[in-house]
């Protein structure tokens, strides 16, 4: 069997001495991690739909494209590229915020308002060499024997970025990371985000993904959290690509005691979105909160793949995702929550609903409870429905127009969610492009 | 003058089946008319092709309403042009404001009619007054539309809604049932609030009480999808005092 197009690429972007990690003084964390990463990629190869975790995942159509490796690199100055991207709609939904853009793969850090105990790093060999915590969390947390293209991501570490929090700082201020590419040929991009939070830090971290040109970009994200008691994380990835973007993340969060790690995934825009979410639940009364809403038409597509783990007694998850399917769109959900033997008084819960508003939309959901203790509260629920015609019919006969009617129904459905985003201004972006999307911008005014 | 409303032989069937089978009607500015027969009869089914419900079609006949062919015009369009449905069950619609719902029904009439939206305040102490008209809590307004809401407090929505609305021609399907008798008094009192010179009331019911309190000048019946019987106010106390099966009687004679 050949070599694929993609791992042949990553095998000629590593490195020699990477690869064969000679002992000599370069060979540290880093590029012990990356070998590890690459001898991994080598070995799982391209998942196809006969994986089980790959299922309704098709990536036949682009993933043997001729693929040029754009890599992150931290700049000097300010290049100010503007990826003309809807990035700007995102950071100004965030009010005064903290920016760090990747724009066509080159870092550009706003730090003037970075608060004392926030930082905000280049994730460098020499950093993880001289911080044990970084040294400890880094690829502690990514699947990179079970996830291809986290095994690719880490495969071509090289830079990235750190935010760490302090203990006891409260950022006030939302960070957003936005990586925006604009493409003339086909690109693989690969960011990678260590997010380090210290006993009682607390955070709004906003990580969007902008994209625009007509060439396929494929994003191979990973995101590494490591959440220290009393820390609270609230992470939000928004997906708002172009028709051009092939997305494919893995975001980790290992939760400490009386620690929290909220995520939403927000898939606003973007021809194919898939993230895999992965919380564990490391020690008692730590709790993860996972969020998410899709918003597709056309032939868009975004499967979310969650596992909440709980590792020991006394967590709680909560976990709520909505999709709203139009044109001929496909979602997918998998929900899988473990309950070790030892998690005694467990509470999860869980529940995915779809509206759909095309017969042609399609969706998968399939939660997977595996619960091996028995004092545990755990419960899941999906349902999959159109919009109420009767509904309709009352708006219509009020004056109001099927179009608006239907908007105002899905925000309806979207509302019970879009409540958990507790950025007022990204709330409002989520609504706002639900307006757009179903042409009842009126709704706004 | 020419009638706000006229049906000109209207008729109407559902998956084949005709329920409407002949109607003529013709309601002038000023006036009450009240509809009346047993059940299934075909009230219900007669306000839900004026309002343009999509289920039912119209297989012959006409309804000119302020000179317009309704039935060319879209449930919306009817709307803004003035036409009111109070439902016979209103519809509950969780996670959309009664607020909400209100203030985009009138900036969608006010738009038709090429008026600029209204103030949030203005349009705040509007809704308050017209609330009151139907003695509703404000705290309503917050409350998801109809969710929850008692048999009467979705009654008294509705004709929140239509004062809100301020139609040319309200059809009013049932709005007594299931109301105790305070409830039938504020609800009605609300109708007869809005009544004008320049506007006209179909009021749908079954039950005479309701028309103690809403005067009709005319009295229908509908019975088997045809209007069998037209008088005034006295023709709904008979009905009270003898029931349907004598009018059966008498339209089976004639048919
Ligand atoms: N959606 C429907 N499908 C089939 N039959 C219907 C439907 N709606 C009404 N009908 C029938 O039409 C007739 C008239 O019903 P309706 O107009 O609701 O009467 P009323 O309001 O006078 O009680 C009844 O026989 C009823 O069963
Ligand atoms: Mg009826």
């Amino acid at each position: 069997m050949s070599t694929h197009p993609l791992v042949e690429l990553a095998q000629r972007l590593v490195p020699a001495h990477v690869v064969d990690g000679t002992l000599d003084s370069s060979d540290g964390r880093l590029d012990a991690l990356r070998r590890e990463g690459l001898r991994e990629f080598v070995r799982m190869g391209i998942p196809t739909t006969r994986h089980e975790e790959w299922k309704y995942t098709n990536l036949f159509p682009f993933i043997g494209l001729d693929y040029t490796y754009v890599p992150v690199r931290w700049s000097e100055g300010a290049p100010t590229a503007d990826a003309r991207t809807t990035m700007t709609e995102v950071a100004s939904a965030l009010g005064r915020h903290i920016s760090i853009r990747i724009v066509d793969g080159v870092v550009e850090a706003d730090l003037k308002h970075v608060p004392v105990g926030v930082e905000v790093l280049e994730l460098t060999s020499e950093i993880v060499e001289s911080n044990q915590d970084v040294a400890r969390t880094l690829g502690s947390g990514a699947p990179i024997g079970s996830h291809p293209f986290a095994a690719l991501n880490t495969a071509l570490l090289e830079s990235g970025i750190l935010i760490r929090l302090r203990s006891g700082v409260k950022c006030e201020l939302p960070i957003h990371v936005s990586v925006e590419t604009t493409a003339n040929a086909s690109t693989l991009i690969a960011p990678r985000m260590l997010i380090i939070a210290e006993e009682g830090a607390e955070a709004d971290i906003i990580h969007s993904s902008h994209t625009s040109g007509d060439a396929t970009v494929l994003d191979a994200t990973v995101v590494e959290a490591s959440v220290a008691p009393s820390a609270h994380i609230r992470y939000y990835k928004i997906a708002d690509d172009s028709d051009a973007s092939r997305s494919i993340s893995s975001v980790t969060a290992d939760v400490h005691r009386d620690a929290t790690f909220t995520s939403h995934a927000l898939s606003i825009g973007g021809r194919f979105v898939r993230n895999d979410l992965a919380i564990r639940l490391c020690e008692p009364s730590s709790q993860g909160f996972l969020y998410g809403v899709s918003l597709l038409s056309h032939n868009e597509y975004t499967d979310n793949h969650t596992v909440v783990d709980h590792m020991v007694p006394h967590c709680h998850s909560e976990e709520l995702y909505k999709g709203i399917y139009d044109g001929s769109s496909t979602g997918v959900f998998n929900g899988k929550i473990y309950v070790r033997p030892q998690a005694q008084k467990t509470t999860a819960y869980q529940s995915n609903h779809t509206l759909l508003l095309s017969s042609k939309a399609q969706v998968q959901a399939k939660p997977q409870l595996e619960i091996w203790a028995d004092d545990v509260k755990c419960s899941h629920g999906a349902t999959m429905g159109q919009v109420d015609e009767e509904a309709i019919f009352y708006f219509r006969s009020r004056g109001i127009d099927e179009a608006t009617a239907k908007a105002l129904l899905t925000y309806a459905f979207v509302s019970e969610v879009a409540e958990k985003i507790s950025l007022a201004g990204l709330r409002e972006l989520v609504m706002r492009r639900i307006a757009r999307r179903l042409s009842a911008e009126s709704i706004l005014a | 003058m020419t009638p706000l409303l006229q049906i000109t032989n209207l008729h109407a069937s559902i998956e084949d089946r005709e329920i409407l089978k002949g109607i003529d009607l013709s309601v002038n500015a000023g006036e009450v008319h009240a509809i009346m027969g047993p059940n299934g009869s075909g009230k219900s089914t007669l306000a839900s092709v004026l309002a343009g419900r999509e289920d039912y079609t119209v297989t012959e006949g006409s309804v000119l309403f302020n000179g317009k062919e309704l039935m060319e015009l879209s449930p919306e369009e009817r709307s803004r042009e003035g036409l009111f449905l109070a439902f016979q069950y209103p519809v509950e619609i969780p996670g959309v404001s009664t607020a909400n719902f209100v203030k985009t029904a009138v900036n969608e009439s006010r738009k038709h009619r090429g008026q600029e939206p209204l103030e949030p305040a203005a349009f705040l102490s509007l809704m308050r007054e017209r609330m009151a008209l139907v003695e509703m809590d404000p705290s309503f307004l917050q409350r998801s539309l109809n969710e929850g809401f008692s048999g009467g407090e979705k009654k008294r929505n509705e004709i929140f809604q239509m004062a809100m609305l301020d139609p040319v021609l309200a059809v009013l399907d049932e709005t007594d049932s299931g109301l105790d008798i305070d409830a039938l008094r504020i609800v009605a009192s609300g109708v007869n609030a809005l009544r004008r010179a320049d506007n006209a009331t179909i009021v749908i019911t079954h039950y005479q009480r309701l028309l103690d309190h809403i005067v009709p000048d005319f009295v229908h019946v509908l019975w088997n999808g045809r209007i069998v019987k037209s008088g005034d106010k006295s023709l709904a106390l008979e009905l009270e005092q003898r029931g349907y099966d004598w009018l059966k009687q008498e339209s089976a004679v004639e048919a």
